[in-house]
């Protein structure tokens, strides 16, 4: 047996997948699917069946939540009625997969967001999109995060976490940003009292990270940080202006207002957080994002990962800053 | 003294070319990165136009909101940052923000324009 690596990672889904759905899917083409930065997606076709397999890059450095966690918050969610891929099997490090991974079933739609709030065709998932986002994190947040073995979760109050986390992350890429700092110290000195509960956070909700079809949400994929945290986290980010590609007239993700996410929020069991809570929450978010281009940059400065398009986000850095800076200061006389 | 073309002029016909062109013959799924490039080209043009007025402004700034006297623009704002992160500007720390939204202001012009 002398077979390429694509065939033998092929080889190895198609057992797992037979061991755990208890009937062979037969021999599978395998395709890359781009995008994950930090792990690797593969579509495995027989047929008309579809799956899709997440597994850590072979080599790969340690990532946020590994992907054995990644598998039971899936399933957790899952089990919370949040629309996700079915998950089917997870397997070890040195098992058929190569790497940590897992399989699920395959979720047709699209993640591109700029897709999303443009094709004709799916008019009418933007319609429903705001309140389906607000019920899903609704069911997200009534995880305890705590619960799920290996969830991280911080000894602080969440707030004072972000601001730690991200303090330490620019200190790690050595890029001076005052625009960033006096963000990140206002929000410091300002903030909101501790959650009254905290839950699951998915850590990166924002369309990219959702599969979206002609009906709406169809799944909610890439659990890659979630933590146990405060629910605004999750709300704040969603509104970030970045994530709404040019509708900014639509602070949701550009495709609705605060005021239907919430409403539904709250139909679905959720506890929707204060007006100024979420607002500490999307500047904070704007922060996290200014840190992730200047770190992507930096990839790109020091070699690790050679490409124009991460470089070009080093002058992305001002866009999240000129929105920090318009949010505060906020909540005084 | 080099001949016309200037900088700015050749990065303006290679964003115009990579954007109206070059964009077409790529597989569909690859154009992005046409896009970035001649994005890219774009801001580059923008910031050979500015000249060094941008930076030296930034450098007032910074000087004046953390009292350092730093003759390089990245050197005032490592000090600036410092000052910002160890609390010594928290009794003026909106003064610092109204400062900082024109520093950005100055990186969107070149970066962005029309993002504000």
């Amino acid at each position: 047996m002398n077979q390429p690596p694509e065939d033998a990672l092929a080889v190895g889904i198609r057992a797992l997948i037979a061991q755990a759905e208890g009937s062979d899917p037969g021999a599978l083409a395998l395709s890359t699917i781009p995008g994950g930065a930090s792990r690797e997606t593969f579509l495995a076709e027989a047929g008309d069946r579809r799956w899709v397999v997440r597994r850590d890059p072979l080599g790969a450095r340690d990532s946020f939540a590994p992907l054995e966690v990644e598998f039971r918050v899936v399933q957790a969610a899952a089990a919370a009625g949040v629309p996700v891929p079915r998950p089917i099997a997870f397997e070890p490090a040195d098992g058929r997969l190569e790497s940590a991974g897992f399989a699920m079933d395959h979720v047709a739609g699209t993640s591109v967001a700029p897709r999303v709030l443009r094709r004709d065709d799916l008019a009418a998932a933007r319609r429903v999109l705001p309140a389906q986002l607000g019920e899903a994190l609704a069911r997200i947040h009534s995880i305890e995060g705590r619960e799920i073995e290996g969830v991280s979760a911080s000894d602080s109050d969440p707030a004072f976490a972000a601001c730690e986390l991200w303090e330490a992350t620019l200190d790690g890429v050595g890029e001076p940003l005052p625009a960033v700092e006096v963000g990140l110290r206002w929000l410091r000195l300002h903030p909101p009292p501790p959650p009254a509960r905290e839950c699951l956070v998915h850590g990166d909700f924002r369309l990219g990270n959702l599969i979206v079809g002609a009906s709406g949400l169809a799944a909610v994929i890439d659990w890659e940080l979630c933590h146990s945290g405060d629910p605004a986290e999750d709300i704040g980010w969603l509104c970030v202006r970045s994530w709404r590609f040019g509708n900014d007239e639509k602070p949701v993700a550009g495709v609705g207002s605060l005021a239907q996410l919430l409403e539904a929020y709250e139909g679905a069991g959720g506890d929707p957080p204060s007006p100024e809570r979420i607002r500490w929450w999307e500047a904070m978010g704007n922060v996290k994002w200014a840190v992730i281009c200047a770190r992507q940059a930096h990839d790109h400065l020091t070699g690790a990962r050679p490409s124009a398009e991460l470089a070009s986000l080093g002058r992305r850095i001002c866009e999240p800053e000129w929105d920090l800076l318009q949010l505060l200061p906020f909540g005084e006389g | 003294m080099q001949d016309r073309p200037t900088a700015p002029e050749l990065l303006d016909a290679m964003a115009a070319e990579l954007y109206a062109e070059v964009r077409e013959w790529v597989p569909r799924e690859r154009r992005f990165r046409v896009l970035v490039l001649a994005n890219l080209c774009a801001v580059i043009a923008r910031e050979l136009r500015a000249g060094d007025e941008p930076s030296r402004r930034d450098l007032e700034l910074f000087s004046a909101l953390s009292g350092s006297h730093a003759d390089d623009v990245r050197e005032a704002a490592t000090a600036l940052s410092a000052s910002i992160r160890q609390g010594d500007l928290d009794a003026r720390l909106s003064e610092a923000i109204a400062g900082l939204r024109e520093h950005v202001a100055r990186k969107l012009d070149v970066a962005r324009p029309g993002y504000r």
